[in-house]
Protein backbone atom coordinates (compact mmCIF):
# COMPACT_ATOMS: atom_id res chain seq x y z
CA UNK A 1 0.00 0.00 0.00
CA UNK A 2 1.57 3.31 -1.62
CA UNK A 3 1.88 6.21 1.31
CA UNK A 4 -0.65 8.29 -0.42
CA UNK A 5 -3.02 5.74 0.19
CA UNK A 6 -2.49 6.43 3.86
CA UNK A 7 -2.87 9.84 3.67
CA UNK A 8 -6.29 9.16 2.18
CA UNK A 9 -7.70 7.06 4.49
CA UNK A 10 -6.35 9.12 7.36
CA UNK A 11 -7.83 12.59 5.68
CA UNK A 12 -11.07 10.69 6.14
CA UNK A 13 -13.58 11.02 8.84
CA UNK A 14 -13.86 7.44 10.26
CA UNK A 15 -15.93 6.08 13.21
CA UNK A 16 -14.86 5.96 16.46
CA UNK A 17 -14.68 1.77 16.65
CA UNK A 18 -12.65 1.20 13.71
CA UNK A 19 -9.32 0.81 14.73
CA UNK A 20 -5.82 1.84 13.06
CA UNK A 21 -4.86 -0.71 11.32
CA UNK A 22 -8.20 -1.34 9.29
CA UNK A 23 -8.74 0.37 5.96
CA UNK A 24 -13.13 0.18 7.01
CA UNK A 25 -15.82 -0.98 9.27
CA UNK A 26 -16.33 -4.08 6.89
CA UNK A 27 -12.73 -5.42 6.83
CA UNK A 28 -12.75 -4.76 10.15
CA UNK A 29 -15.92 -6.82 10.50
CA UNK A 30 -15.17 -9.75 8.39
CA UNK A 31 -11.07 -9.95 10.45
CA UNK A 32 -12.92 -10.71 13.42
CA UNK A 33 -15.65 -12.79 11.92
CA UNK A 34 -13.32 -15.10 10.21
CA UNK A 35 -10.94 -15.18 13.45
CA UNK A 36 -13.89 -16.12 15.38
CA UNK A 37 -14.70 -19.30 12.73
CA UNK A 38 -10.70 -20.65 13.21
CA UNK A 39 -11.79 -20.55 16.64
CA UNK A 40 -14.46 -22.20 16.55
CA UNK A 41 -13.13 -25.43 14.33
CA UNK A 42 -10.48 -25.28 17.27
CA UNK A 43 -13.60 -26.03 19.54
CA UNK A 44 -14.80 -28.68 16.71
CA UNK A 45 -11.42 -30.30 16.76
CA UNK A 46 -11.90 -30.51 20.52
CA UNK A 47 -15.11 -32.19 20.39
CA UNK A 48 -14.10 -34.31 17.30
CA UNK A 49 -11.10 -35.71 20.06
CA UNK A 50 -14.26 -36.99 21.92
CA UNK A 51 -16.38 -38.13 19.04
CA UNK A 52 -13.29 -40.30 17.88
CA UNK A 53 -13.39 -42.02 21.43
CA UNK A 54 -16.95 -42.99 21.20
CA UNK A 55 -16.93 -43.74 17.75
CA UNK A 56 -14.23 -46.51 18.65
CA UNK A 57 -16.04 -47.29 21.59
CA UNK A 58 -19.32 -48.31 19.67
CA UNK A 59 -17.40 -49.67 17.20
CA UNK A 60 -15.96 -52.45 19.71
CA UNK A 61 -18.60 -52.82 21.96
CA UNK A 62 -22.35 -51.31 20.07
CA UNK A 63 -24.59 -53.30 23.03
CA UNK A 64 -22.62 -51.71 25.71
CA UNK A 65 -24.19 -48.33 23.97
CA UNK A 66 -27.62 -49.43 23.69
CA UNK A 67 -27.98 -50.05 27.18
CA UNK A 68 -26.39 -47.10 28.50
CA UNK A 69 -29.08 -45.56 25.91
CA UNK A 70 -31.35 -46.82 28.26
CA UNK A 71 -30.31 -45.13 31.38
CA UNK A 72 -30.64 -41.72 30.17
CA UNK A 73 -33.56 -39.85 30.07
CA UNK A 74 -34.66 -39.30 26.33
CA UNK A 75 -37.47 -36.77 27.73
CA UNK A 76 -34.90 -34.16 29.67
CA UNK A 77 -32.43 -34.78 26.95
CA UNK A 78 -35.10 -33.67 24.39
CA UNK A 79 -36.24 -30.82 26.19
CA UNK A 80 -33.11 -29.42 26.21
CA UNK A 81 -32.44 -29.70 22.56
CA UNK A 82 -35.23 -28.06 22.09
CA UNK A 83 -34.11 -25.18 24.67
CA UNK A 84 -30.95 -24.69 23.09
CA UNK A 85 -32.66 -24.42 19.64
CA UNK A 86 -34.67 -21.94 21.47
CA UNK A 87 -31.90 -20.08 22.62
CA UNK A 88 -30.01 -20.25 18.69
CA UNK A 89 -33.28 -18.63 17.54
CA UNK A 90 -33.29 -15.93 20.08
CA UNK A 91 -29.51 -15.17 19.30
CA UNK A 92 -29.80 -14.91 15.83
CA UNK A 93 -33.01 -12.29 16.53
CA UNK A 94 -30.68 -10.27 18.61
CA UNK A 95 -28.60 -10.04 16.20
CA UNK A 96 -31.61 -9.66 13.71
CA UNK A 97 -32.48 -6.41 15.65
CA UNK A 98 -29.27 -4.75 16.17
CA UNK A 99 -28.55 -5.02 12.41
CA UNK A 100 -32.12 -2.72 12.41
CA UNK A 101 -30.64 -0.44 15.43
CA UNK A 102 -33.31 -1.53 17.84
CA UNK A 103 -31.50 -2.12 21.08
CA UNK A 104 -34.65 -3.10 23.12
CA UNK A 105 -34.81 -5.84 20.69
CA UNK A 106 -31.57 -6.92 21.40
CA UNK A 107 -31.77 -6.93 25.45
CA UNK A 108 -34.53 -8.53 25.37
CA UNK A 109 -33.73 -11.26 23.34
CA UNK A 110 -29.94 -11.40 25.24
CA UNK A 111 -31.87 -12.65 28.61
CA UNK A 112 -34.55 -15.06 26.94
CA UNK A 113 -31.01 -16.39 25.66
CA UNK A 114 -29.52 -16.29 29.19
CA UNK A 115 -32.51 -17.68 30.43
CA UNK A 116 -32.70 -20.69 28.02
CA UNK A 117 -28.58 -21.44 28.92
CA UNK A 118 -29.56 -21.61 32.81
CA UNK A 119 -32.49 -23.72 31.95
CA UNK A 120 -30.51 -25.92 30.11
CA UNK A 121 -27.96 -26.10 32.90
CA UNK A 122 -30.83 -26.51 35.59
CA UNK A 123 -31.83 -29.87 34.16
CA UNK A 124 -28.26 -30.92 33.53
CA UNK A 125 -27.51 -30.58 37.62
CA UNK A 126 -31.14 -32.82 37.60
CA UNK A 127 -29.75 -35.33 35.55
CA UNK A 128 -26.12 -35.87 36.81
CA UNK A 129 -27.23 -35.36 40.35
CA UNK A 130 -30.20 -38.42 39.28
CA UNK A 131 -27.21 -40.48 38.41
CA UNK A 132 -25.00 -39.84 41.45
CA UNK A 133 -27.84 -41.34 43.37
CA UNK A 134 -28.48 -44.04 41.83
CA UNK A 135 -24.18 -44.63 41.60
CA UNK A 136 -23.96 -44.48 37.87
CA UNK A 137 -20.31 -42.65 38.05
CA UNK A 138 -17.70 -42.59 35.04
CA UNK A 139 -14.85 -45.20 34.89
CA UNK A 140 -14.17 -47.31 37.68
CA UNK A 141 -15.92 -45.63 40.24
CA UNK A 142 -19.84 -47.00 37.91
CA UNK A 143 -21.81 -48.56 41.27
CA UNK A 144 -25.27 -49.23 39.31
CA UNK A 145 -25.98 -52.71 40.03
CA UNK A 146 -28.79 -53.12 38.36
CA UNK A 147 -26.89 -52.97 34.82
CA UNK A 148 -23.55 -53.94 35.24
CA UNK A 149 -22.20 -55.16 31.38
CA UNK A 150 -18.56 -55.18 31.17
CA UNK A 151 -17.67 -51.65 29.19
CA UNK A 152 -20.78 -49.66 30.14
CA UNK A 153 -18.60 -47.66 32.92
CA UNK A 154 -16.67 -46.54 29.97
CA UNK A 155 -20.45 -45.29 28.15
CA UNK A 156 -20.40 -43.30 31.41
CA UNK A 157 -17.04 -41.91 31.18
CA UNK A 158 -17.51 -40.89 27.22
CA UNK A 159 -21.11 -39.47 28.19
CA UNK A 160 -19.87 -37.38 31.85
CA UNK A 161 -16.97 -36.24 29.83
CA UNK A 162 -18.58 -34.61 26.53
CA UNK A 163 -21.60 -33.55 27.96
CA UNK A 164 -19.40 -31.99 31.41
CA UNK A 165 -17.25 -30.06 28.59
CA UNK A 166 -20.49 -28.98 26.19
CA UNK A 167 -22.01 -27.61 30.23
CA UNK A 168 -18.45 -25.85 30.70
CA UNK A 169 -19.25 -23.93 27.22
CA UNK A 170 -22.75 -23.72 28.07
CA UNK A 171 -22.16 -21.87 31.59
CA UNK A 172 -19.20 -19.62 29.55
CA UNK A 173 -21.79 -18.82 27.12
CA UNK A 174 -23.63 -17.41 30.25
CA UNK A 175 -20.67 -15.45 31.18
CA UNK A 176 -20.39 -13.72 27.85
CA UNK A 177 -24.64 -13.27 27.68
CA UNK A 178 -24.39 -11.22 30.88
CA UNK A 179 -21.44 -9.28 29.22
CA UNK A 180 -23.04 -8.95 26.08
CA UNK A 181 -26.22 -7.29 28.37
CA UNK A 182 -24.26 -5.15 30.65
CA UNK A 183 -22.49 -3.71 27.34
CA UNK A 184 -26.10 -3.52 25.62
CA UNK A 185 -27.26 -1.51 28.65
CA UNK A 186 -24.53 1.12 28.47
CA UNK A 187 -25.39 1.34 24.79
CA UNK A 188 -21.97 0.12 23.50
CA UNK A 189 -24.01 -1.67 20.03
CA UNK A 190 -25.70 -0.16 17.70
CA UNK A 191 -26.38 -0.78 14.05
CA UNK A 192 -22.32 0.28 13.05
CA UNK A 193 -21.09 -1.77 15.81
CA UNK A 194 -22.19 -5.13 17.29
CA UNK A 195 -19.21 -7.34 16.44
CA UNK A 196 -19.27 -8.80 19.64
CA UNK A 197 -23.31 -10.07 19.42
CA UNK A 198 -22.24 -11.59 16.41
CA UNK A 199 -19.42 -13.26 17.51
CA UNK A 200 -20.70 -14.71 20.58
CA UNK A 201 -23.79 -15.69 18.63
CA UNK A 202 -21.37 -17.57 16.85
CA UNK A 203 -20.28 -19.17 19.61
CA UNK A 204 -23.50 -20.09 20.60
CA UNK A 205 -24.50 -21.80 17.31
CA UNK A 206 -21.22 -24.32 17.71
CA UNK A 207 -22.74 -25.27 21.41
CA UNK A 208 -25.95 -25.66 20.23
CA UNK A 209 -24.75 -28.03 17.13
CA UNK A 210 -22.24 -29.58 19.19
CA UNK A 211 -25.25 -30.59 21.15
CA UNK A 212 -27.43 -31.73 18.05
CA UNK A 213 -25.20 -34.34 17.88
CA UNK A 214 -24.19 -35.15 21.18
CA UNK A 215 -28.61 -35.75 22.15
CA UNK A 216 -29.26 -38.58 19.58
CA UNK A 217 -26.11 -40.30 20.15
CA UNK A 218 -25.99 -40.28 23.51
CA UNK A 219 -29.90 -40.31 24.67
CA UNK A 220 -31.59 -42.26 21.15
CA UNK A 221 -29.47 -45.08 19.88
CA UNK B 1 -22.20 4.09 7.11
CA UNK B 2 -21.96 1.85 3.80
CA UNK B 3 -22.60 -1.76 5.42
CA UNK B 4 -23.47 -4.43 3.37
CA UNK B 5 -24.26 -6.96 6.19
CA UNK B 6 -27.06 -8.96 5.57
CA UNK B 7 -29.90 -8.99 7.89
CA UNK B 8 -31.88 -12.26 7.63
CA UNK B 9 -35.50 -11.59 7.78
CA UNK B 10 -37.56 -12.49 11.13
CA UNK B 11 -39.42 -14.92 8.80
CA UNK B 12 -36.75 -17.18 7.51
CA UNK B 13 -35.05 -17.21 11.56
CA UNK B 14 -38.39 -18.61 12.67
CA UNK B 15 -39.22 -20.66 10.02
CA UNK B 16 -35.57 -22.43 10.54
CA UNK B 17 -36.16 -22.99 14.00
CA UNK B 18 -39.69 -24.86 12.94
CA UNK B 19 -37.80 -26.68 10.89
CA UNK B 20 -34.91 -27.60 13.67
CA UNK B 21 -37.69 -28.34 15.96
CA UNK B 22 -39.67 -30.39 13.48
CA UNK B 23 -36.29 -32.56 12.56
CA UNK B 24 -36.43 -32.99 16.35
CA UNK B 25 -39.26 -34.51 16.40
CA UNK B 26 -38.18 -36.71 13.85
CA UNK B 27 -34.96 -38.03 15.13
CA UNK B 28 -36.75 -39.19 18.52
CA UNK B 29 -39.55 -40.67 16.24
CA UNK B 30 -37.15 -42.72 14.22
CA UNK B 31 -35.21 -43.61 17.29
CA UNK B 32 -38.29 -45.59 18.67
CA UNK B 33 -38.43 -47.63 15.58
CA UNK B 34 -35.58 -50.42 15.83
CA UNK B 35 -33.70 -50.83 12.92
CA UNK B 36 -30.82 -52.47 14.45
CA UNK B 37 -27.45 -51.04 13.48
CA UNK B 38 -29.15 -48.35 10.83
CA UNK B 39 -30.59 -46.54 13.06
CA UNK B 40 -27.01 -45.00 13.83
CA UNK B 41 -26.51 -43.59 10.08
CA UNK B 42 -30.22 -42.18 9.97
CA UNK B 43 -29.50 -40.36 13.26
CA UNK B 44 -26.48 -38.84 12.50
CA UNK B 45 -28.05 -38.35 9.36
CA UNK B 46 -30.78 -35.92 10.61
CA UNK B 47 -28.40 -34.63 13.04
CA UNK B 48 -25.95 -32.98 10.17
CA UNK B 49 -29.55 -31.77 8.24
CA UNK B 50 -30.04 -30.15 11.10
CA UNK B 51 -26.28 -28.87 12.25
CA UNK B 52 -26.31 -27.45 8.33
CA UNK B 53 -29.72 -25.75 8.83
CA UNK B 54 -27.78 -24.18 11.86
CA UNK B 55 -24.71 -23.19 10.38
CA UNK B 56 -26.28 -21.70 6.74
CA UNK B 57 -29.21 -19.81 8.56
CA UNK B 58 -28.51 -18.73 11.92
CA UNK B 59 -24.68 -18.40 11.11
CA UNK B 60 -25.42 -17.10 8.26
CA UNK B 61 -22.89 -18.57 6.14
CA UNK B 62 -25.35 -18.84 3.14
CA UNK B 63 -25.47 -15.25 3.01
CA UNK B 64 -21.52 -14.66 4.19
CA UNK B 65 -18.30 -14.44 3.06
CA UNK B 66 -17.22 -17.26 1.60
CA UNK B 67 -14.13 -17.66 3.38
CA UNK B 68 -15.62 -18.39 6.27
CA UNK B 69 -17.55 -21.62 4.93
CA UNK B 70 -13.81 -22.73 3.52
CA UNK B 71 -12.50 -22.03 6.92
CA UNK B 72 -15.31 -24.56 7.81
CA UNK B 73 -15.11 -26.76 5.53
CA UNK B 74 -10.69 -27.48 5.83
CA UNK B 75 -11.82 -27.95 10.00
CA UNK B 76 -14.27 -30.64 8.66
CA UNK B 77 -12.05 -32.22 6.09
CA UNK B 78 -9.82 -32.80 9.43
CA UNK B 79 -12.68 -34.10 11.49
CA UNK B 80 -13.29 -36.93 9.11
CA UNK B 81 -10.10 -37.85 8.43
CA UNK B 82 -9.03 -37.57 12.65
CA UNK B 83 -12.07 -40.73 12.85
CA UNK B 84 -12.10 -42.46 9.90
CA UNK B 85 -7.97 -42.66 10.13
CA UNK B 86 -8.52 -43.82 13.95
CA UNK B 87 -11.05 -46.65 12.83
CA UNK B 88 -8.88 -47.68 10.22
CA UNK B 89 -6.80 -49.08 13.11
CA UNK B 90 -8.93 -49.80 15.69
CA UNK B 91 -11.63 -51.01 13.54
CA UNK B 92 -9.37 -53.51 11.84
CA UNK B 93 -7.04 -54.89 15.12
CA UNK B 94 -7.06 -58.24 14.90
CA UNK B 95 -7.42 -59.30 11.66
CA UNK B 96 -3.76 -59.37 11.09
CA UNK B 97 -2.44 -60.81 14.08
CA UNK B 98 -1.20 -64.01 12.57
CA UNK B 99 2.74 -62.66 11.96
CA UNK B 100 4.64 -65.31 10.90
CA UNK B 101 7.95 -65.80 8.60
CA UNK B 102 6.28 -68.13 6.49
CA UNK B 103 4.61 -67.08 2.97
CA UNK B 104 1.13 -66.60 2.48
CA UNK B 105 1.17 -69.80 0.18
CA UNK B 106 2.86 -71.95 2.39
CA UNK B 107 0.56 -70.94 4.93
CA UNK B 108 -2.64 -72.29 3.05
CA UNK B 109 -1.00 -75.19 1.96
CA UNK B 110 -0.25 -76.00 6.19
CA UNK B 111 -3.72 -75.05 6.74
CA UNK B 112 -5.03 -77.79 3.40
CA UNK B 113 -3.12 -80.45 4.83
CA UNK B 114 -4.57 -80.13 8.80
CA UNK B 115 -7.61 -79.84 7.40
CA UNK B 116 -7.46 -82.60 4.92
CA UNK B 117 -6.42 -84.61 8.30
CA UNK B 118 -8.93 -83.57 10.22
CA UNK B 119 -11.08 -85.35 7.54
CA UNK B 120 -9.67 -88.40 7.53
CA UNK B 121 -10.16 -88.82 11.40
CA UNK B 122 -13.04 -89.49 13.24
CA UNK B 123 -15.68 -87.08 14.08
CA UNK B 124 -13.45 -84.41 12.07
CA UNK B 125 -14.45 -80.90 10.91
Amino acid sequence: MGSSTVTAVHGEAHPAHLQHHFVSSDQQFDAAKMGMWLFLVTEILLFAGMFVAYTVYRVWHPEVFVAGATLLDPLLGGFNTVVLLASSFTVALSIHYIQQGNRTGLLINIFLTMAAAVTFLVVKYFEYTHKFHLGIFPGEHYAYSEVSMPYVAQFFSIYFVMTGIHGVHVLIGVGLFIWLAVRAIKGHFTAEWYTPVELVGLYWHIVDIIWIFLFPLLYLI
Amino acid sequence: MAHGHHITPFRTLLQTFIALIALTVVTVAASQIHLGPLNVPIAIGIAVVKASIVAAFFMALKYDNRVNFLVLAIGLVMVVVFISFTLFDTAFRGDIENVDHRTIDQIERTEEALKAREGQGPGGG
